[in-house]
């Protein structure tokens, strides 16, 4: 089944040819005496993990003194005998039909072991909610950050330069950018289909336009955020290597090992009993490592060569082709009595969706749900929709749309206090929930702290005593 | 000029998946000294959760934080988990963790009951030993108590248990329903400089006040906060991915400006006195809702300063200057 380009004993032959090939040789390195670390027999006790009852101590992380002492191993630190290294090339266009992809000469090059396409991926679709997101591009490119080959080589730079020898013909298509222009008649389909809105949202509650017809002032304004990447400090990677067995175990940075063996399952169409998902320790998350990326590219590539097959982002990798926060458009409209009573609120939400749906479905949802605030509302109308952009794919980010709406809520909440002269405490206080009150959904909230939070913060602050 | 000013923000943040089922198993394993091993299929993303998964087990065991040992992240061997997403590790984990440890104490205290003669609903795991309730003269260290259920009895100390939050559908028409279990709550409070004559803006202090149930280990809720506070304060003046014909124009940490330590406001934090019943032993979560309220706390307290009202974010130096000649050039 595993079909090897290259036999593994050629490694040493091919790693020299290709140096010779690239650069004159040079001298050996002279490493420094090689003095061993030392580590104290005792080690340091922290009273706090020693303690009972084990809650509400501030214990030390025994993790803490492995990063301090550098011998937390994530994935870049990890090697395996005959490893090799991949690298994918990113598409040219933000929207394009591939016509061709020739990976010939590049397959040819000394100490590339083989190279990859979409069409060789068993199942090439995946995405948490929609399965809209090809592991490799093999018909059209929605963005710049699509891949449309993989090559596998013995070093990461012979895998970087093979990129540049991979030949992709494309058919550019017209791209939309804005997702309000995304919406108009005659913008082109990203995906197909009669409309490029592929999530929406509405939640209601008692009557707004009574309420706004009855309500003593509207506040009316639009709010709209910005494209922000996680910037964790370990950049995506993962390493695969399919064995004997045809077996494949694969370690990787992603956050939920126990869906992306599904993912993986899935797009490798293999038993969920032939892979091994390990999670490493990850270099910051946020969010944005919860989906599968180079992983089933790099169990082809160990299934075609036999190796082990690693593949580490650069920055403008996770820049690029990682998923990143969803710009919001926000409307709002609110209804208030001269006491500063909220009666009424009115939002309309465009999510930019990029180019595929991935956490889309739960960012529309948490944030349409908490877009009213934390305030006792009796008259709520919510309406959201995630529109695709031939822009980077918008995902999971700390928040879920939580930041974006709270930038609008809370906006207006002092745009309110402003215009009817009341304190910015005030009126929170005077709307916040409280325990047993009844959310935008109608849930009976329990355990309610935010009264208790406004005036902590306001204690611990200052608030009252403070002077510009 | 530099004016000063201040704002504050409050929000409310879900625990766990909207409406979907979002389960975490665990397992606990309590060794013959009384020491304990969990296995989880969480992964540690940085923010030290399987400490607090740890500081959990060793509660409901009665023992201490350092006699647990977490195994995390392989699907060879630990069991399901829907991951370190949506704020849910210490309260979906947490719970599948506390309920499996239950489980193996539930053997000990059987084991018990026969060492201490007392029915075993009598019993209570602390201090690394099994007490009679309320006579805590009258106990056995938590290792032989093991020692005897696994190599006596034959009954080792192991126990596996998982837990899902109850939700109820959203109506498709309304959205009504109960999309989550539970929720915090929080309020941040900035100080901020503004140059009115260059736009630029300084955070000088962020007042940080959350609620995450019981702080399972206080001292990781307070780094979560700070570095929450860190993305928010960058989500609110600087972080922003720019566009040429569809290309990222500024995908380097050259160009895509981030906070560095030099950026960031004296922080006070204070967590808010609450217990949540259906969490492990009262928590709730907080990783993502530390991020939330910070950006609209630094856009009010900028309106505070110079009375400008930044409807777009990030409120860079440009954009804030372009706010204050607008608002003079209409006053």
């Amino acid at each position: 089944m595993a079909t090897r380009t290259k036999d593994v004993q050629t490694d040493t032959e091919d790693l020299v040819t290709a140096r010779e090939s690239r650069a004159p040789a040079k001298q050996p390195l002279t490493l420094p005496a090689d003095e061993p670390v030392v580590y104290p027999l005792q080690l340091p006790q922290s009273k706090t993990r020693l303690q009972t009852p084990a809650v509400g101590q501030r214990a030390t992380r025994p993790d803490g003194r492995l990063h301090g002492l550098g011998q937390t191993q994530y994935i870049d630190d990890l090697t395996f005998p005959h490893m090799i290294h991949a690298k994918v090339l990113r598409s040219e266009h933000a929207h394009a039909r591939i016509i061709s992809v020739d990976t010939s000469v590049a397959a040819a090059m000394p100490g590339v072991l083989a190279t990859l396409i979409g069409k060789e991926i068993p199942r090439n679709s995946f995405g948490p909610t929609l399965q809209d997101q090809p592991v490799l591009a093999d018909d059209v490119v929605r963005h710049r950050g699509d891949g449309v080959a993989a090559v596998a080589a013995i070093t990461e730079q012979l895998a970087a330069d093979a990129l540049e020898k991979i030949k992709v013909v494309y058919e550019p298509l017209q791209p939309v950018f804005d997702p309000l222009e995304a919406l108009e008649d005659d913008a082109p389909r990203i995906h197909g289909g009669d409309t490029n809105i592929y999530a929406s949202k509405v939640i209601k509650k008692g009557d707004v336009e009574k309420a706004f017809a009855e309500a003593d002032h509207i506040f009316e304004r639009r709010f709209q955020t910005q494209m922000v990447e996680h910037v964790p400090l370990e950049p995506h990677a993962s390493i695969a290597s399919w064995d004997g067995n045809g077996r494949v175990s694969i370690w990787s940075s992603l956050g939920r090992i126990t869906l992306g063996r599904e993912d993986l399952a899935r797009t490798l169409e293999l038993p969920q009993s032939k892979i091994r998902l390990i999670g490493t320790i990850v270099g910051g998350n946020f969010g944005g490592k919860n989906e599968i990326t180079t992983e089933p590219i790099l169990a082809m590539l160990s299934r075609k060569t036999g190796r082990p097959v690693k593949s580490v982002y650069t920055r403008g990798d996770e820049f690029i082709s990682s998923t990143i926060r969803h710009p919001f458009t926000m409307d709002y409209k609110t209804g208030v009595m001269n006491d500063g009573t909220i009666v009424a609120r009115k939002i309309r939400i465009i999510l930019d969706g990029g180019a595929y749906c991935s956490w889309t479905g739960t960012t529309i949802g948490k944030g349409s749900i908490l877009a009213p605030g934390p305030y006792n509302i009796d008259n709520i109308h919510v309406e959201a929709y995630a529109v695709y952009t031939n822009k980077t794919t918008t995902g999971a980010m700390r928040g879920f749309g939580a930041p974006q709406v709270c930038f609008a809520y809370e906006s207006q909440m002092d745009d309110i206090a402003h215009k009817l002269g009341m304190d910015p405490l005030e009126i929170r206080l005077k709307n916040a929930f409280s325990e047993g009150s009844s959310s935008p959904t109608s849930q009976t909230l329990q355990a309610v702290a935010i009264k208790e939070s406004l005036n902590q913060a306001a204690q611990l602050f200052g608030w009252k005593e403070w002077q510009a | 000029m530099i004016k000063r000013g201040r704002g504050m923000a409050c929000m409310w943040y879900p625990i766990g998946f909207t409406v979907a089922a979002n389960p975490s198993a665990a397992t606990v394993k309590v060794n013959t000294d009384g020491t304990a091993t969990v296995l989880t299929g969480t992964v540690e993303t940085g923010q030290g959760a399987l400490t607090v998964l740890g500081q959990v087990a060793a509660e409901a065991l009665g023992v201490a934080t350092d006699d647990v040992h977490v195994v995390s992240a392989d699907t060879d061997t630990t069991p399901m988990d829907t991951g370190a997403i949506a704020s849910r590790t210490t309260y979906v984990t947490g719970n599948a963790v506390m309920l499996a440890a239950e489980k193996a104490r539930e053997i000990l205290f059987q084991a018990a009951a026969t060492l201490l003669e007392v029915p075993s609903d009598q019993l209570e795991a602390r201090d690394r030993k099994i007490q009679v309730l309320g006579f805590p003269s009258r106990s056995v260290d938590i290792g032989t108590v093991a020692q005897h259920s696994e190599t006596v009895l034959g009954a080792p100390s192991i126990g596996s248990a998982s837990y899902n939050p109850p939700t109820v559908p959203l109506d498709p028409e309304t959205g009504q329903g109960k999309p989550f279990n539970t929720y915090v709550y929080a309020t941040q409070i900035a100080e901020v400089e503004v140059d009115d004559e260059t736009g630029e803006v300084e955070v000088k202090r962020i007042v940080a006040v959350h609620d995450c149930g019981t702080p399972i280990n206080p001292m990781l809720v307070e780094g979560q906060i700070e570095g929450g506070i860190s993305m928010g304060v960058g989500f609110a003046l600087k972080e922003e991915i720019l566009f040429k014909d569809g290309a990222q124009i500024n995908p380097n940490l050259t160009n895509y400006i981030m906070p560095t330590s030099l950026d960031m406001p004296e922080i006070d934090v204070e967590l808010v006195d609450n217990y949540d019943p259906t969490g492990p032993f009262g928590a709730k979560g907080a990783g993502e809702p530390t991020a939330v309220p910070t950006a609209a706390a630094i856009m009010n307290a900028i309106h505070d300063a110079v009375g400008v009202r930044m409807t777009s974010l990030p409120a860079t130096s440009e954009r804030v200057l372009g706010a204050i000649q607008e608002l003079r050039a209409a006053s």
